[in-house]
């Protein structure tokens, strides 16, 4: 079972935390099931629930008296940012108020002689961008959610994206925080000053996935955009080839904006769902993005392009203009949707290995596909070793679905094996929940639930998530997708 | 004091199980270069880690290497040079600056006390470079925490806690930090002759700007003789230092030249310097207590222009004032709190007397509820209170 039983008081007295709740947050409070419906979930869509209530507060003072009261009442909390999490970060439980920061979507500051931004938690990851480009400045984490996902929940999920292989993660551009602790009180952290004053508490907020507290306002840096971007594709006629030729860019010194990967299968899906005008009859081809100033980016260029080459590379063409360069990335940018279409249901994974270790994992994992009987596909962040294999399967086929769970159970396995992680920028939600105990031991685990008490000893921030339950032994750890419909089938997934 | 010198992680756990059963209390040092930063630490026993040594792993072609933490961070250094790469946060050898031997820091010290360099300002701080780490809580445990992998986002990110938490959170025994290439090149642009305002500003637009420096400094004329690589300054002088390829760093030279063409940048060896000024080296020797003020980079010209100190050196394109202050002299040190926080900032008192130390802490007090946290924190760590007690604030 996914989560214990709903707390049956709490249930109990929905109409009177209904009440209470709606005097708090005015005109911001949902309760009929209609209007919760929309609710029900996040990007993992094989896992759906009810919230107990939803409530939309539009301010700090806001959040401070639900927590209060939540608190005061000892009935759980889910944070939720626009509901893009793909390991289930946002799922509701039949005993939680789910707290929607989507109204608090105000940019507060743009202060670019300190190189950042100040906003509330619901504004959407690319309107920071939007705000600053016309002063030539971007907010470098780039998740393939980003016109959708919120900002808060970027600090949650401590996302990624195409680009963090030279930009780093959100806690490289999160500057501070303040945020509402259980107890309902604000707690502010980190600032426009460099470091913070005690213990790095804003270090662990970021990626904490909602276990800690309540994010109500974040402070970003953002970068100057780099002139020049310029872009590689190089083609393979053997997947450890690409691996190769991946592992040595990063030991040649090179640093990528971007380096990805797509694989023979994914190729052909993709040629056919838009027709992106890749290398056909490959096994393997690599987008490789270098930006900077002009000077640097050609010899990072040059020196990728010899790379290639040299591990084998049939084609290596660069991106003649804008338009073309759009176009190989609209091929990878439509990965997902395009194997979505090859079977009517598909796993994502998300495991980080070594990169050294890549062609090994490609092998394996091929083998291993042979052995489960299921068709799959690569196509993964290969600059920083961040692995998206989508496995595909029929859930209306006896045993399919539990054949896909157990090879996608076995890849995050290898991934930790060759040492590696369960997730790179997924997080671990409900969906590798179960799967911890692979990566970290008993004692391991126990520290980490130890700081989760230091900052909610009450356990009422999103409980059920991150941490397994004794009595959980199921293999999961992937977006489960069915019948080609995505959870939020108008984002793109990359 | 009795001192422990252990050679494994199992003796740790010994020591600490030992602590926990009497109750007592430990100091964890390395090489000892770093004891005067921070509260006064009355533990009854050393637990001197100096020998838990080497480099576990380096994989250069991951761009990562492990290491036992009592391994000397020059070492290191020296091992990753040879392959072309380097510790991206600049590694600050604090030791002269409280009369003890340089290049003696081990890498466990330098994470704890979170000691950056220049590079900061491009590259982040220990806490960026920090992947993963085995370590020994209070419980007598041994645990390990991240991963070795650049891109993880599984479970807590436990390793930016423990960095700068100054060595009160347990004991870290093996560390994995990421690397960062080392450029074959790099050249500093000075302007000489420059208020502070102009300078800061000047230093400002650079970070901000698309040529990536790497050290962006101020020196005003007070100070400029105990640096090494260039003579007179008149009122003061901006650095700025840039790396790549020859060819490329001719473009970024000429972009950071055309950012102000009012401004003469003449070209010089700022290497030297730039280590010196992560070091402090300017207060090296010196009679005067040591403060790094922390502030967001626009707030630094009004820092300097209020306090009016006498030794100071600005880094980090202004996000970090070097200040020299008259010794025990605790109505100055208030005043320079009291602006940082003004400023929206903090200071930090890296080096003072004992007493001054007991007076004012080295440390910006927290917030009620975030001092409430951070003892949280440190309970579900070190319930017993048996590592460094009282080191960073009162408990904790």
């Amino acid at each position: 079972m996914l989560f214990a039983e709903p707390d049956s008081s709490i249930l109990a007295r929905r109409d009177i935390i209904v009440a209470a709740l709606a005097r708090l947050v005015p005109g911001g409070t949902i309760t009929g099931p209609s209007g919760l419906a929309a609710y029900d979930g996040d990007a993992l869509t094989a896992y759906r629930q009810v919230p107990l209530v939803c409530v939309l507060p539009e301010t700090r003072e806001q959040v401070c008296a639900v927590l209060r009261f939540a608190s005061e009442e000892r009935i759980p909390i889910v944070p939720r940012g626009a509901g893009t999490s793909l390991s289930g970060g946002a799922l509701p439980r039949a005993d939680a108020i789910l707290v929607g920061l989507s109204r608090m979507n105000r940019i507060l500051e743009i202060d670019y002689e300190n190189a950042c931004v100040v906003a509330e938690p619901g504004v959407t990851n690319l309107a920071i961008t939007r705000a600053v480009e016309g002063r030539g400045f971007f907010y470098a984490p780039d998740p393939s959610s980003q016109i959708a996902c919120t900002v808060g929940g970027n600090v949650a999920e401590n996302s990624g994206g195409i680009h963090c292989l030279k930009y780093g993660l959100t806690t490289h551009n999160l500057c501070g925080v303040e945020m509402v602790l259980s107890s309902g009180e604000c707690m502010r952290l980190g600032g426009k000053s460099p470091g913070s004053a005690g213990y790095d508490l804003l270090g662990v907020v970021a990626g904490s996935e909602g276990l800690l507290g309540i994010v109500v306002e974040v402070t970003l840096r953002i970068l100057r955009k780099p002139p020049v971007t310029r872009t590689l594709l190089a083609a393979f006629d053997s997947v450890p080839a690409a691996g190769t030729c991946v592992a040595q860019i990063i030991a040649g010194g090179i640093v990528p904006a971007a380096m990805e990967f797509m694989d023979r299968r994914c190729i052909a899906a993709v040629e056919d769902y838009c027709a992106p005008g890749y290398p056909k009859d490959v096994d393997a081809i690599l987008i490789i993005e270098v930006d900077g100033v002009a000077q640097e980016v050609l010899e990072a260029l040059e020196h990728a392009k010899g790379i290639a080459h040299g591990a084998g590379a049939k084609e290596v063409r660069e991106a003649a203009g804008e338009a073309e360069r759009a176009r190989l990335w609209t091929g990878r940018k439509a990965a997902f949707p395009a194997m979505g279409r090859l079977a009517p249901d598909m796993l994502c994974m998300d495991g980080t290995i070594p990169r050294r270790a890549l062609p090994e994992v490609l092998a394996r994992m091929a083998e291993m596909a042979d052995e489960y009987g299921l068709g799959f596909c690569n196509v993964f962040h290969a600059g920083d070793g961040n692995l998206h294999p989508l496995i595909i399967f029929d859930v209306m086929k006896p045993g399919e679905l539990e054949r896909a769970e157990a090879f996608g159970g076995e890849i995050l396995k290898l991934c930790v094996e060759v040492g590696g992680v369960l997730t790179g920028e997924h997080g671990v939600g409900v969906e590798k929940r179960d799967l911890m105990p692979i990566m970290f031991s008993q004692s391991d685990l126990a520290q980490q639930q130890r700081l989760k008490c230091a900052f909610d000893a009450a356990g009422l921030f999103n409980p059920g998530k991150v941490f397994p339950t004794l009595s959980a032994c199921v293999e999961r750890g992937h977006m489960h997708v069915h019948a080609g419909r995505l959870p939020f089938a108008n984002l793109p997934r990359f | 004091m009795s001192r422990m010198q252990i050679q494994s992680d199992a003796e740790i756990i010994e020591a600490v199980s030992a602590a926990r059963a009497n109750g007592s209390t430990l100091e964890i040092v390395g090489s000892g270069t770093k004891r005067g930063y921070g509260r006064h630490c009355a533990a009854d026993a050393v637990l001197d880690i100096s020998a838990l040594t080497g480099i576990v792993s380096y994989e250069p072609d991951e761009l990562v290497i492990t290491a036992k933490t009592g391994t000397l961070i020059s070492e290191i250094e020296d091992a990753l040079a040879r392959r072309g790469q380097r510790l991206g946060f600049d590694p600050a050898d604090w030791g002269p600056l409280f009369g003890k031997p340089r290049c003696a820091a081990t890498v466990g010290g330098v994470l704890s006390a979170d000691a950056c360099g220049s590079a900061r300002v491009r590259f982040g701080a220990a806490r960026d470079h920090l992947l993963g780490y085995r370590a020994i809580n209070g419980f007598a445990e041994s645990y390990k925490a991240g991963g070795r992998v650049v891109k993880n986002v599984t479970g807590f990110d436990l390793p930016k806690l423990l960095c700068g938490a100054m060595g009160t959170l347990g004991v870290l025994t093996e560390v994995t930090l990421r690397l960062v290439p080392r450029p074959p090149h790099n050249v500093t642009l000075i302007a000489r002759d420059i208020a502070p305002d102009d300078g800061f500003a000047l230093l400002r637009r650079a970070w901000t700007s698309a040529f990536g420096p790497t050290g962006l400094a101020y020196v005003p004329s007070s100070v400029a003789l105990s640096f090494t690589g260039f003579g007179a300054v008149g009122e003061g002088a901006a650095l700025m230092r840039l790396e790549g390829a020859p060819v490329p760093l001719a473009e970024k030279i000429a972009g950071l030249r055309a950012l102000d063409p009012g401004a003469l940048l003449e070209e010089i060896d700022g290497e030297r310097t730039f280590r010196e000024i992560g070091n402090g080296h300017a207060l090296v020797g010196m009679d005067a207590d040591v403060w790094r003020v922390v502030l967001p980079p626009s707030a630094s010209a009004r820092f300097v222009a209020e306090q009016q100190p006498d030794i100071w050196v600005g880094d980090w394109a202004g996000g970090l004032l070097w200040i020299g202050s008259a010794p025990d002299d605790e109505a100055a040190a208030q005043k320079i709190r009291s602006l940082a926080s003004a400023c929206d900032g903090h200071a930090i008192l890296l080096r003072a007397s004992e007493t001054m130390r007991s007076r004012i802490p080295p440390f910006r007090p927290e917030s009620p509820t975030c001092t409430a946290v951070s003892k949280s924190v440190k309970a579900a760590f070190d319930p017993f209170g048996i590592f460094n007690p009282s080191r960073m604030y009162e408990g904790i």
